[in-house]
């Protein structure tokens, strides 16, 4: 039934929401991380979503085979900024070079704190959703009664 | 008798539902580059299939999803105004509220009917 896969694309929605506030959770608790496995300071990551037609379940799937309209969403890539990192001058850091520079993330704590607030009222939308297709399935059932 | 008002209600939820599935997808995808925000045009499928029932023989067709315009692009080509979403969802779960308690309410005429009028 069509309702049901609406649920399963509002919640593939929280997901990639979900994936994507763990990214930018990653990115601040890093602002000042100046040694990765890779080496250098910590790059700023984050996620491009793309449209999904199954979003992963079985009832999703059938759905999008009969009618290709409705999509869920899936994060496509995670994307590491390439931007050079931040040069500060701190002599006595273990990290610092010849010139005593020390190689910080570019990291904008407003930049991330806005996708935070975006991603976190996008997650709500996807629940907002859920709960009013969820009423929707239950005035339906009540019919029975 | 039951059949002249619940089929039509039984249709008007049917497009109800569909109609909200594309806003579920529409809000999932409020955050995808390029994506474009998909409807239907109601009032037309709903005389389409209305249409469909009165002249037999006339094949009922899935309801057509449709772009619509006049909506602000956003610069990666995105297009979803969750204040429209928003405002959808809640009209389509409350006209949905509406059309399955007129339903029920038929269905109790009918059963009432059946028991010989209001039972004790």
């Amino acid at each position: 039934m069509s309702l049901f896969s609406a649920l399963s694309v509002s919640a593939s929605g929280m997901s990639a929401q979900r994936a994507r506030t763990e990214l930018l959770v990653e990115n601040l608790a890093n602002a000042d991380t100046t040694r990765t496995p890779e080496g250098g300071p910590y790059r700023r990551k984050d996620a491009v979503f793309a449209s999904d037609p199954s979003a992963g379940q079985f009832s999703a799937l059938f759905e999008s085979q009969v009618n290709p309209a409705s999509s869920g969403v899936r994060v496509a890539q995670v994307i590491t900024d390439q931007r050079d990192p931040e040069m500060r001058y701190m002599p006595g850091h273990p990290d610092a070079n010849k010139d005593g520079y020390v190689a910080y993330p570019r990291m904008n704590p407003a930049e991330d704190m806005v996708d935070l607030l975006s991603a976190s009222r996008g997650y709500q939308a996807n629940v907002a959703a859920i709960s009013a297709v969820k009423d929707m399935i239950n005035h339906s059932l009540d019919l029975f009664k | 008798m039951f059949e002249a008002v619940a089929g039509n209600l039984e249709k008007y939820m049917s497009l109800l539902s569909t109609r909200q599935k594309l806003v579920a997808s529409n809000i999932a995808n409020a955050d995808t580059p390029g994506y474009r925000t998909k409807d239907i045009d109601f009032r037309a499928e709903f005389a389409q299939q209305m249409q469909a029932q009165e002249c037999d023989g006339m094949p009922v067709t899935d309801p057509q999803t449709i772009e619509p315009d006049g909506l602000p692009v956003k610069a990666d080509g995105n297009n979803v105004s969750l204040d429209r979403e928003a405002r959808m969802l809640a009209e389509n779960a409350m006209r949905f509220q509406v059309a399955s308690s007129l339903a029920q309410a038929e269905l109790h005429s009918i059963r009432s009917a059946l028991q010989e009028g209001p039972s004790s």
